[in-house]
């Protein structure tokens, strides 16, 4: 090939790459740096924005809403790193080699084909004062019946966490499966004659074996956890008087329903730059203690 | 591999077009009104009305969610997208828009219809802004009662005059284990209690704390909040966590009285017969005011100055207040129309129509919602809500509004 044709080529080629690559800076890009700006801006909505240098961010942290926000989004973080990550591993584990591993594993599946909205107004339904689950507590006779589910903070985190993890632990049973299947048999085998069993073979082989899979499944934890939105926004809008909020419902309640779009873009940029520190600590601490080859391949999988 | 220069610049135009093409909206059809609104309404019936009458239609879309209706509206209005109508609400969230140069003025048609008799005089106050009239009325509702026939029956109930006698209905109901009063939390309704004890008790007091010439924490307002208290401990009111909607919990014989506007009617019909099995009668005063107070709401139509279809939408703005058009939206909706010449198309509504138009007997305030600037209002609401979740000592709700509310009649 000559340098002619190459370069032709790459000409050629940018006239496919120019409309995606155009496609992502007016949808990705530009609105970020357009949050970004207006977060130093008084605006709402109609009146053009008015400079108003930092203030927004004092008064973000000024905000009890926007703290209780903040300690809410941290449950949400530990809550789904102990119930669907913790489960999700358990599953994996208990049903793996079983001969109807796949049957059983089913039913934790079947959940995740549904939108975070569709669990949060079914679970609404279920959890609603003198709703379902209060109706079948009483009908057993057991205690809780009277139980404002949805109304008392932070009963109200937990129990959206609970419904977040019956749709979230099948997908983390399923990723763990599949860690556990690119296991190598004989390092296993070998613990074995070692006189390795039961717990003490999980935690010295199995769990660093499965140290790729726990990375992603408990970096996708963390980045789902941190931007919790619609089950929230769907089970009690944030509510009652905002003591259920996470941060994604802190940032669009204050721009969508009080029209500062100032304050909740400053929101927003605060959730974006915890999420991607947090992810890439995170990462960057798993794949310095794991093999450095599979750096760039576990990156890409997260972000994706 | 090589590309033909020509097929380069094809794929490049085809790309661009594509997206250019998922930027356009889609027109609707050109000979009907494009209008966006918040309300659950048959405009679709509603628009066959005005096809026939003035050989104008109505592309109605309607969203669900008030706060993603609002957001759209507000990003809409300043672009060639803006609708030719759309539904809104009267006081500080209008003079929001009108501030901006977004509304469409009205006075001549307002000028226009008064003089024909079509509406009072009164409902144009609510629709002026520094001397000059934006949007049109849809409707104008009066805040009344609606009760349960069949529970105020069986418990030997007669409908109240008195705040006292309503409080004793409901502490009857109360005793057979049936709901006497509708509360809900959340946006838009949790201020419905606070607006009927607050002005029932001190009209002036709730009109003051609206132009933030009073202050929320005022002890005229914590006794108020202290009347609701109270209410709230003796279990006067349903559970405001509830999803199921007021009238199915009529229906289902769990609850007994829902106060709402005249509007409520075609809703509340769906599941249970007007004059059978639901009455309305008008809220009494709590303190002795003189007359009494009475919520007004009214439901506006609104122009857009950057629509290409402003004319028409000002003309069928205007057809909307005649006593032809008030009729038919009467008949459909079940309310009780503005229009003077028009008639109400049910018997409860006719005789609410007639007691309220005994002069001096009752006095019409602009209901909370409107009356109240936006930011005020959603602190409210969500104090409000806490305040029914976990009733108790009023001050740090009162105190968490007032926070904001000085902040705000700080800047107006």
């Amino acid at each position: 090939m000559t340098s002619k044709s190459s370069t032709d080529y790459q000409r050629g080629a940018w006239a496919f790459l120019g409309p995606g690559a155009a496609l992502v800076v007016i949808v990705l890009y530009l609105p970020v740096i357009y949050t970004l700006v207006l977060s130093f801006t008084r605006y709402g909505g109609l009146a053009d924005p008015v400079f108003v240098g930092g203030a927004n961010y004092v008064e973000m942290f000024a905000d009890p809403a926007f703290l209780g926000s903040l300690v809410n989004t941290a449950i949400w973080v530990v809550g789904t790193l102990i119930i669907p990550v913790g489960i999700g591993l358990l599953i994996a584990y208990l049903s793996f080699g079983l001969r109807w591993a796949g049957i059983l594993r089913i039913p934790f599946l079947i959940p995740y084909a549904l939108s975070g909205v569709a669990v949060g107004v079914l679970f609404g339904f279920v959890l609603q004062n003198g709703g379902a689950l209060s109706q079948a507590l009483a009908f057993f006779g057991l205690p809780g019946s009277d139980t404002r589910w949805l109304q008392e903070s932070p009963l109200n985190t937990v129990v959206m966490i609970l419904a977040a993890s019956w749709q979230g632990i099948g997908v983390n049973a399923l990723l763990f499966t599949v860690g556990l299947q690119s296991i190598p048999k004989e390092p296993l085998e070998a613990a074995r004659i070692d006189g390795a069993s039961g717990f003490t073979l999980f935690r010295t082989m199995v769990w660093p074996l499965l140290r790729p899979s726990t990375t992603i499944v408990v970096g996708l934890s963390i980045v789902n956890s941190l931007k919790t939105f619609d089950i929230v926004q769907a089970m009690t809008q944030g509510g009652p008087n905002r003591v259920s909020e996470t941060l994604g419902v802190t940032m669009y309640k204050d721009t969508f329903v009080n029209s500062d779009y100032g304050l909740g873009s400053a929101v927003a940029i605060f959730l974006s730059v915890i999420t991607v520190a947090a992810s890439v600590i995170y990462l960057r601490r798993q794949l310095s203690i794991g093999n450095g080859s599979d750096a760039g391949r576990i990156t890409a999988e997260v972000s994706s | 591999m090589r590309f033909p220069k020509p097929l380069l610049l094809a794929a490049a135009a085809v790309a661009a077009v594509s997206m250019l093409a998922g930027c356009s909206a889609s027109g609707g059809s050109p000979d009907k009104l494009k209008f966006v609104n918040d309300k659950s309404w048959d405009f679709k019936a509603f628009s066959k009305v005005s096809q026939d009458q003035i050989d104008m239609g109505l592309d109605a879309s309607t969203y669900a969610d008030q706060d993603a209706f609002v957001a759209f509206v507000k990003q809409s209005l300043r672009t060639g997208k803006a609708p030719a109508l759309f539904t809104w609400h009267t006081g500080g969230q209008l003079e929001e828009l009108v501030d901006q140069g977004l509304v469409a003025e009205t006075s001549s048609i307002w000028k226009e219809e008064i003089a024909k008799g079509d509406v009072a005089e009164s409902v144009k106050d609510l629709y002026t802004i520094d001397g000059k009239q934006y949007c049109t009325p849809i409707s104008v509702d009066n805040w009344v009662m609606y009760y349960d026939k069949a529970a105020y029956a069986e418990y030997g109930l007669q409908v109240p005059t008195t705040w006292q006698q309503l409080m004793d209905n409901a502490e009857v109901l109360k005793s057979h284990g049936i709901a006497p009063f509708w509360s809900s939390g959340g946006n838009p309704w949790a201020f419905v209690w606070f607006q009927i004890i607050l002005a029932g008790s001190d009209l002036q007091l709730y009109k003051d704390l609206a132009a933030g010439k009073a202050s929320y924490t005022d002890p005229g307002v914590v006794d108020a909040m202290n009347v609701w208290l109270d209410m709230e401990k003796k279990g006067f009111f349903s559970d405001p966590g509830s999803k199921t909607a007021p009238e199915t919990q009529m229906k289902d014989g769990k609850l007994a009285m829902i106060p709402f506007g005249t509007w409520y009617a075609s809703t509340i019909s769906q599941v249970l017969k007007e004059g059978d099995d639901w009455g309305a009668f008008p809220i009494p005063s709590i303190t002795d005011q003189g007359s009494t107070p009475v919520a007004i709401e009214t439901a506006p139509v609104c122009a857009t100055v950057k629509s290409s279809q402003k004319a028409d939408a000002l003309k069928y703005s205007q057809w909307w207040m005649s006593a032809k058009a008030q009729t038919a939206w009467s008949k459909q909706q079940g309310n009780l129309p503005f229009n003077p010449k028009s008639t109400a198309s049910t018997q409860t509504f006719r005789d609410i129509g007639k007691e309220f138009a005994e002069p001096d007997k009752y006095d019409f305030y602009l209901r909370y919602y409107e009356a109240t600037p936006t930011p005020i209002l959603t602190a409210a609401l969500d104090q409000f809500t806490g305040f029914m979740t976990n009733p108790g000592d009023p001050e740090p709700y009162l105190k968490g509004i007032e926070q904001v509310a000085k902040k705000y009649w700080a800047d107006h």
